[in-house]
Parts: structure tokens; C-alpha cells; sequence
């Protein structure tokens, strides 16, 4: 028993420093847009190996914050993705309850062909929406591009939640049904729940896109003010003119922070899934 | 509780499907409109550094400000994508654009610009360089009013570059041999040198073309050939030749001087470095010519729509635009050498080193070619220079294989 | 009564169909049309239908360039999925072994390269690892006293950066995934398999593998087709338009790319991706098994 428990804090200890080594490798690239968001003067590169640059400074974080737009961004950048998000989970949640849940003609040649669709690249389609928003007016406005950002990650969360929903053991369903449950109900009172963990992770993708997305918005949008954060980072580095990699590493840093605090928030609720549900049911 | 989410979900969901059928507006509140006011603001479209733009737009709100009349630059990157997607959209598109020469052909042939001919006599803009008035004309007419033009540069920092600048190439090259350690990460000159723009001074030079007035590809021509097997033997000094290597290896002090051009100004002062400058014209090839670089004129052009709604107002803004003053003050407050000729007759703009400089070079430099094929050119030349600089390839092969992949490019378009 | 039944099934599915018709299924139609048309820089108001001459064109641009191209991505495509699910499993297993308290901590480190916009994160790497003077990588190969080394210049190494970039890039998601998957297999199972002896590998072929396969496999199609369409890495690193990098490497979508939108004529580069289109759909046809199975 006891040997048992020493191999198990090893293994353990072990695991922590292969993590720890993981995690430094992958940051390596992040440790150096941190030490050049701090660095000061006109380049921030630097030929020496050191990480740390001589005089750090957070200047290059408050010339961010407080000389470009950057709080609007961060509006923009909310508003679009939290609208995004209503828009496309609302739709794509019932969509893949029907698809995993319904048998009816025509279901599995829907799905294929949706699948099929996404892999229309869509950077093609850029110029065919541009022309039908202009003919309805939707450029330049906050509910043209949510359109285009759930409409762009529709596919994708259908098909991702419905690959959960699939394995919801349906007798947990038929027993509620007897119970005298309606299908609305069942929907929100036992799927959604045991389904919490993949809408959360799409949900959560669905945000990620809003908020890394920059062709869409710098191009339909026409005022730099409103602009996203990505679209308004873009906008800073494209000059190769005015290119300033300590100012770009800042902004850089800044556009990620917020969706780290997202991402560590929402894990608590990713772990409660399935199988707690499924057995305690 | 449950079910009132999914109702709010439902209602938002429909709501913002039919909403998004009307009202375009409901969102977009930080724009005031000022449709009913007097005031009238034109817009011009850029993909250039916002100093040198706020100081044109200061200097020209300055000189509007009784006639109730403003302009607001704002910046697009990407310009010439995004003018081809709006293209002459009074609604949503600019009423002008401030842009290199470059794509002036491939606007008028889309059928967006105006001339301004059209708009103002020809005695408004005639101090300006013939050199840029040239490259703002297409098919015999005048699109584009000049502001200012760009040339490359020698730009060297003074506390290492101890000897006297070579007047020869051959002594530039030999200067460089002695003077580059690339392993320690050491140069005496670095370049763009992949990128067509760069080595356009000895293409130029050596009487070769990247492409030519009608519209073919001379990348298999015998001096292109020449000339680009010469900048090979300089490429292998100046580092990888990005434009991020290079310009933060001249700013850190490891090289001593880099062929570039006046937008690299803000970076090397905030850098500290003691520059020097000196124009490309003054150094001979073995052939005896000089280095002829492109030179790029930023200039305005008029949107279709706006030449016909707004014409007074269009007019007006030139106007000032063609004046001395703006030339002044941009060369002044943001180094840019500007296409007005009666700009120099200020001393302080006529001191200015590095406009100075520039004006020299505009003798030798050859405005970019704007007919609208140059835009597929750029693309196979770098691949061309590329291969040769980098990949060790055989450059007659490489020549021959991206002059079909430029004609192959310019069927296309048609 | 049965008729209400039977469209239940549409309705809960028709707001997303009308969504997915306006953004996805409307441009394919308008690409197809614009393909028919002479539209192009000199007739970019007065473009009318010229039939299918611009599909002649654009076929023949499905050249021995084009294949070469086409191979690049189906390798490119292979490899990185095979490597990505093949690394994501063993860190989503580590992060899910009884007893790490950090777990947490780890996965919000693992999941940075995702918080950042793809473009971001190139030029990062671009600049901050493979360049010859300032990268990383080059740092660390002169320090060991060996010579620098141009990353992206020739083919097979450029190759190779663009997949460890990609990897950096797209491993978050594989192992959020992952990691969900996991934590829905029931525990129950592997006590029984301890108590029949089963070891480690035997658990995860027997239990693990066969349980998170079916929550797994859309997210691995849907990645998979965001593979083979990847652009924005290999453009970026190495042809981006003022800093080539010499290498030659091509997918079919920065071939489409360099030999038919550059030219802006927006009727053939439209015939281009319609043919694009069409091969994409026959790749599916390869992983159609897989497809069926999780449909």
C-alpha cells in the first residue's frame, strides 16, 4: 500500500515537471512578445539571448490604453462577441438537439452537406456578402457582422454539440418523457444540463473567433472607431511604416488577457458533464 | 425561468434577423450625422502613417475653416483591396484616397476615379515636379494631384560609417566585404534585397525593366538579368533582408547603413541614431550610370461620386491642396519631400538633408510604372529575386520560369 | 398531431438553416454566378454572362504545379491532424490523472496560443523564432556555436515550421477538446479493467479510445477541413508580399491565391474556387466513412 502511494506522488511529480517543461516551451513565444511589450525604444529586437530587457517599462501598455482607442475596441470587441454568441448558439443549440435527437429524412444528407459547405473557404465569400450587405444596408453596423461571425460558426457548432448530444443516453430522455415531461422541457431541463460541458466549449470557440476575427471587421466596418480589438491590432501593425513591435507585443498581450480570464472561469463548470448527470440522473 | 431564456433567445434571435433587414443606423450612433448641418465633410481614404496624414488634414482645415468645410483622412489598410470592393460608393465609400502612383491604372480602368481635370484648371497644379504630375497621368489624362514622393535613400549612421561614403558601387561592395561579419551578426549596408522595389535602383541602372509601357514583363531582358545577377553578389552581405531584420539591425547599431526610404525616419530617431544620408544618384555602376531608384508619388485621387455631388467642395480642397503651404508643412513637420517645386524655395525645407536628398535622386529616380499590370508584377519579380538571393536557384531557369508565371498573370486579368 | 411530429425536427433547425443559407450557401451561389461572368478590372460595372469560358480557363491551371500543390496539402493536412490528436491525447490524459492539483493552472498556460489572433502569433513566430537575426531559434543554434540557419528559405524546412507553428496554433482546441471528452468517460469502467488486469495502454485502446471516438470525431472532421484550408500560416511566413522567404512552398489555396486572385479578375479567380470547391468535396468523399459515422 505504501509503495503504492510513493509511486504515486513520483508519477505525479514526474507528470508536474513535464507539464511545467510543456508549458514553458509553448510559452516561449509569449515570453518574448512579454519581454518585448516592455522593452523600450523604437525596435525592442535584440541579437542577445536574454529574455529580460535592460530598462522594462510599461509605457508601451499605457501609450495602448490611453492614446489608441483601445477601451472602444474592447466595447466593440464585447458587444459583437456576446452577440455573436446569442445568435449562434441560440440557433445552433436547437439545430443540433434536432439533428441528434430526431430521426427524419434527409437528416444524415443535411449534415454532410453542411459539413461539405464549411469547407468553402471563407475568405471567397467575402466579396458575395459584401454585395449583398450593401444592398441591405448592413455595412458598417454591429448586427451585419454578427450575422456574417454566426452564420461563419454556425456549421461548426452544430456539428460539435451534436456530437455531444449524441452520446446523452436517450433512456434518460424516455424516462422524463413518461414522466410527463414535453420536449421543451426535456430540451432545457435535461439536455442542456448534461449537455453543459460541449456548449460551453463551443460557446467559448464561438467567442474566440468573434474575438480573433479581422478581415470581416476592418473591411466592413468603416470607422476605425468601430473597429474591434483584433481588426483595430491589425490596423497598428499593417503599416509597415509605423511598425513598432513593443507597441504591437503590448496590444498583443492586452487582446489575449481577457479570454484567458474567460477561459480559467469557465473551467469549473466544463468538469460537472455528463457522467455526474448520467449516473446520479 | 428556463423558458423565458428560451423566449429572450428566440426574440433576440428574430429580431436581429429582421433588424437587419431595415435600419442600418441603430448602431453605428457614434457617428454624429450631420446630413441637415451646413458643415460638410469630405472623406479621403489612406494606408499611410497617420503623422504625416494629421499633418495635411491640420493644414487643410486650417485653410477651409470659413468655408464650413473639412476633411478627415482615415485610415484603411489594404487600400487598393478595399477601393475594390467599395469602389464608387457614395454611401459607404471615401470621396478621395491618397495612395502611391502605382494603382492609379488599375482604378481608372475599374472606372472609379475622376480626372481632375475635370475639376480644376490646369494652372492649379502647374509648380508641381513633372516627375510626379507623370505618374498621377494615364492615357493621356491627369487622375492624380501630387502631394509628396518617396525615393530610396543611403542611409548610414554617422558614428560608424567613419570612412568617406564611396561614390562607386565596386567601392561599396568592396567596403562592405571588409566590413561584414555575419556570423556576429555585423553589417556594413543592409537591404530589402529580395524585394523588387529595392533593387529597382540597379534594374533602372542597368537600363533593364520590370515591366515596360506596354504592358510586357521584362524579367528575361539581358540587363534585368545583369543586373540582377549583380545585386546577388550584394545580397549575400546584407543579412536575410526582411524588412524587420534589416531595419532593427540598422536601429540596434549592427549595421552601419541601410538602403531605405523616409518612413524609416520615426524609427531610427527614436533609435537615436546619428544619421547621415545621401542621395542613390551618387553612386556610379561599372557601367557608368547611376543608380536610378523607383520613386513612389503619394497623390489624391477623386472618387466618380464625388467629382459629380460635391464638385465645389472637391474643388475647394484641391485647391488648397495644390498650394506651396501644404508642401511646407509637410516637409517641415513630417520630412516629406514635397511635389510642389515652389516648397523648395524655403530655406528650411531646401536645408533639409534628407528632402534634399530625395529632389536630387528625383533626377535619376523613374516613377513606378501605373498601368494596372504592375500589380501582378510585384508578386513573380520577388519570387525571381528570392530564388536567386535565397534559394541558390539558376537564374536563367528561375527568369525564364517567373516571366511566363508574370505574362500567365497579365492574361489573366483580361 | 403526427404532422407536428414530423416537422418538430425543421423547426428547431430552420433559424440556423436560414443563418447558414445567408452566410454559407448564398456566396458559394454568387461565386458560381460571378464565375460565369466576364467580371474583372475592365468590367467591373458592366460585366455580363460569357458562359463557361472562364471554367476552360480555370482548368487549365489544374496543372502538374497545381497536383504538386494539392500533394503538399494532403500531406501537410495528414500530418498535422495525426501529430495534433496524437499529442493532444497524451496531454489531455495528463491533465486528467487523479491528483494534479494544477491541472487548472496548466491548461489555462496550455490554452494561451489560442487567445491570441492567428495573425499575431505568426508574425510573432515569424519574427521572434525563425528569423536569422533575432529568432529564438537562431539564438539558440549560435550560442552552441553552430551557424545560423535560414528556416524558411528552402522547402522541407519551411515545410516543417509551418506544421510546428500550426501545431502551436491549433493544439489548444485539440486539447480542450480532448480533455472535455475525457472527462466524460465513465469511471466505472476502469475499475473493472484493473480488477481484469488491464495496464495502461490496454485501458486507453480498450476504454478510453472507443468511448471519447464519437464526442470527438466532428470536432476532428470540422479541424481537419480547417487544415486543408489553412492559409494564413504558409502565406504569411513565407510569401507574404515584401518579405518572401525563398521557399516555394504551395497549398492549393495560396496557389489559387498567387495564380488567380492577384490578377483580379474576379470571374476566373470565381472559377477557380468553384474547381477548388469541387476537389475539396472529393477529399470528403476519402473521409466520407467518418463522416457517415458521426452523422
Amino acid at each position: 500500500m505504501n509503495t503504492k502511494k510513493v509511486r504515486h506522488i513520483t508519477g505525479l511529480t514526474v507528470l508536474n515537471i513535464l507539464f511545467i517543461a510543456l508549458c514553458t516551451i509553448i510559452f516561449i513565444p509569449i515570453l518574448y512578445a512579454l519581454s518585448l511589450s516592455v522593452s523600450r525604444g523604437g525596435t525592442g529586437l535584440n541579437s542577445g539571448l536574454s529574455f529580460w530587457p535592460q530598462n522594462p517599462t510599461l509605457a508601451n501598455y499605457y501609450e495602448i490604453i490611453v492614446n489608441e482607442p483601445f477601451l472602444l475596441w474592447l466595447k466593440n470587441s464585447a458587444i459583437l462577441s456576446i452577440g455573436t454568441m446569442i445568435l449562434a448558439m441560440g440557433t445552433a443549440i436547437t439545430a443540433a438537439y434536432a439533428f441528434s435527437r430526431y430521426r427524419f429524412k434527409g437528416k444524415n444528407g443535411v449534415l454532410q452537406v453542411l459539413l461539405i459547405l464549411n469547407a468553402f473557404p471563407q475568405i471567397l465569400s467575402m466579396f458575395a456578402i459584401f454585395r449583398l450587405f450593401k444592398t441591405f444596408h448592413l455595412l458598417n453596423s454591429y448586427i451585419g457582422l454578427i450575422i456574417v461571425y454566426a452564420g461563419s460558426m454556425c456549421i461548426f457548432s452544430i456539428w460539435n454539440m451534436k456530437g455531444y448530444f449524441d452520446t446523452i443516453p436517450i433512456e434518460i430522455e424516455e424516462a422524463s418523457r413518461i414522466d410527463g415531461a414535453n420536449s421543451r422541457q426535456l430540451l432545457f431541463k435535461i439536455v442542456l444540463p448534461l449537455a453543459r460541458p460541449a456548449i460551453i466549449v463551443t460557446a467559448v470557440m464561438v467567442l474566440i473567433f468573434v474575438w480573433n476575427e479581422y478581415l470581416f471587421s476592418t473591411t466592413f466596418m468603416m470607422n476605425e472607431n468601430s473597429y474591434t480589438l483584433a481588426a483595430g491590432l491589425y490596423q497598428l501593425q499593417s503599416g509597415d511604416y509605423s511598425r513598432s513591435w513593443p507597441l504591437f507585443s503590448a496590444a498583443a498581450i492586452l487582446v489575449s488577457i481577457p479570454i484567458l480570464i474567460v477561459f480559467f472561469c469557465i473551467q469549473k463548470y466544463m468538469i460537472s458533464g455528463l457522467t455526474a448527470g448520467g449516473v446520479k440522473g | 425561468m428556463k423558458k423565458r431564456i428560451a423566449m429572450f433567445l428566440c426574440a433576440t434571435m428574430a429580431a436581429s434577423l429582421l433588424a437587419g433587414c431595415g435600419n442600418k443606423t441603430s448602431n453605428t450612433n457614434e457617428k454624429p450625422q450631420n446630413d441637415t448641418a451646413k458643415a460638410q465633410e469630405i472623406s479621403i481614404w489612406h494606408d499611410g502613417d497617420e503623422s504625416v496624414m494629421s499633418v495635411i488634414q491640420e493644414q487643410v482645415n486650417k485653410e477651409l475653416a470659413e468655408d464650413q468645410l473639412t476633411v478627415k483622412f482615415e485610415k484603411k489598410s489594404g487600400l487598393t483591396d478595399q477601393i475594390k470592393l467599395y469602389g464608387n460608393d457614395e454611401e459607404s465609400g471615401p470621396d478621395m484616397y491618397l495612395y502611391a502612383h502605382d494603382s492609379l491604372g488599375a482604378f481608372v480602368e475599374m472606372g472609379v476615379l475622376s480626372p481632375i481635370t475635370d475639376i480644376l484648371e490646369k494652372d492649379a497644379y502647374k509648380d508641381m515636379l513633372p516627375m510626379t504630375l507623370k505618374a498621377g497621368e494615364y492615357q493621356g489624362k491627369q487622375y492624380l494631384l501630387p502631394l509628396y514622393f518617396e525615393t530610396l535613400l543611403f542611409m548610414y549612421n554617422k558614428d560608424l560609417w567613419t570612412d568617406e561614403i564611396p561614390s562607386t558601387t565596386e567601392e561599396l561592395y568592396t567596403y562592405m566585404e571588409q566590413n561584414t561579419d555575419s556570423a556576429k551578426g555585423t553589417y556594413a549596408l543592409v537591404n530589402q534585397h529580395s524585394t523588387a522595389y529595392n533593387v529597382s535602383p540597379v534594374i533602372n541602372g542597368f537600363g533593364g525593366y520590370v515591366i515596360n509601357e506596354e504592358a510586357k514583363p521584362g524579367l528575361t531582358k539581358k540587363e534585368t538579368k545583369e543586373a540582377i545577377e549583380y545585386n546577388k553578389k550584394f545580397a549575400a552581405l546584407e543579412a536575410d533582408g526582411d524588412y524587420n531584420t534589416v531595419t532593427t539591425l540598422f536601429n540596434e547599431g549592427k549595421a552601419q547603413a541601410i538602403i531605405g526610404g523616409p518612413w524609416l525616419i520615426p524609427g531610427i530617431k527614436d533609435a537615436n541614431i546619428n544619421l547621415g544620408i545621401k542621395s542613390l544618384s551618387d553612386f556610379t555602376l561599372p557601367n557608368g550610370n547611376s543608380l536610378a531608384p523607383y520613386s513612389g508619388i503619394q497623390a489624391i485621387g477623386v472618387l466618380k461620386h464625388a467629382a459629380e455631388n460635391k464638385k465645389d467642395a472637391i474643388k475647394k480642397v484641391l485647391t488648397v491642396l495644390s498650394k506651396p503651404d501644404v508642401g511646407v508643412a509637410l516637409a517641415e513637420k513630417a520630412n516629406c519631400a514635397p511635389a510642389n517645386q515652389k516648397a523648395y524655395d524655403q530655406e528650411k525645407v531646401a536645408n533639409n538633408e534628407m528632402i534634399s536628398a530625395m529632389k536630387q535622386t528625383a533626377e535619376t529616380a523613374q516613377p513606378m510604372p501605373n498601368i494596372p499590370e504592375m500589380s501582378v508584377m510585384w508578386g513573380p519579380t520577388e519570387s525571381l529575386l528570392a530564388a536567386v538571393n535565397k534559394s541558390e536557384e539558376d537564374l536563367d531557369t528561375a527568369a525564364e520560369k517567373y516571366q511566363k508565371e508574370a505574362e500567365t498573370a497579365i492574361a489573366d486579368m483580361k | 398531431m403526427k404532422n407536428k411530429r414530423k416537422n418538430r425536427p425543421w423547426m428547431y433547425s430552420f433559424p440556423a438553416l436560414i443563418l447558414i443559407g445567408i452566410i454559407v450557401v448564398f456566396p458559394i451561389l454568387y461565386t458560381g454566378y460571378i464565375s460565369l461572368t466576364n467580371m474583372n478590372l475592365y468590367h467591373w460595372d458592366n460585366y455580363h454572362l460569357i458562359g463557361l469560358e472562364n471554367f476552360q480557363r480555370a482548368l487549365l491551371k489544374v496543372d502538374s504545379g497545381f497536383f504538386k500543390a494539392l500533394l503538399t496539402t494532403i500531406l501537410w493536412t495528414f500530418l498535422n491532424m495525426v501529430i495534433q490528436i496524437a499529442i493532444a491525447f497524451f496531454i489531455a490524459l495528463g491533465l486528467n490523472v487523479k491528483g494534479l492539483k494544477m491541472a487548472r493552472v496548466y491548461k489555462t498556460f496550455l490554452m494561451f496560443p489560442w487567445a491570441m489572433p492567428a495573425y499575431v502569433s505568426i508574425l510573432l513566430w515569424k519574427v521572434g523564432m525563425f528569423n536569422t537575426e533575432f529568432g529564438f531559434l537562431n539564438k539558440i543554434l549560435t550560442a552552441m556555436g553552430l551557424e545560423k540557419m535560414n528556416f524558411l528559405s528552402e522547402n522541407v524546412p519551411a515545410f516543417l515550421s509551418c506544421m510546428i507553428l500550426n501545431l502551436w496554433m491549433a493544439l489548444p482546441f485539440m486539447i480542450m477538446m480532448m480533455d472535455g471528452a475525457l472527462q466524460s468517460v465513465d469511471r466505472s469502467y476502469y475499475e473493472s479493467a484493473k480488477l481484469d488486469g488491464a495496464g495502461f495502454w490496454k485501458q486507453n485502446w480498450y476504454i478510453t479510445i472507443p468511448s471519447i471516438k464519437p464526442i470527438l470525431l466532428p470536432s476532428i472532421i470540422m479541424t481537419t477541413f480547417t487544415t486543408f484550408k489553412q492559409f494564413d500560416i504558409i502565406y504569411l511566413l513565407t510569401m507574404q508580399k515584401g518579405s518572401l522567404s525563398g521557399s516555394t512552398l504551395q497549398t492549393i489555396i495560396t496557389y489559387a491565391h498567387q495564380n488567380a486572385f492577384v490578377s483580379n479578375n474576379y470571374g476566373l479567380s470565381s472559377a477557380v474556387s468553384i474547381v477548388i470547391f469541387l476537389f475539396i468535396i472529393l477529399f470528403s468523399l476519402f473521409t466520407n466513412r467518418e463522416i457517415k459515422e458521426a452523422a
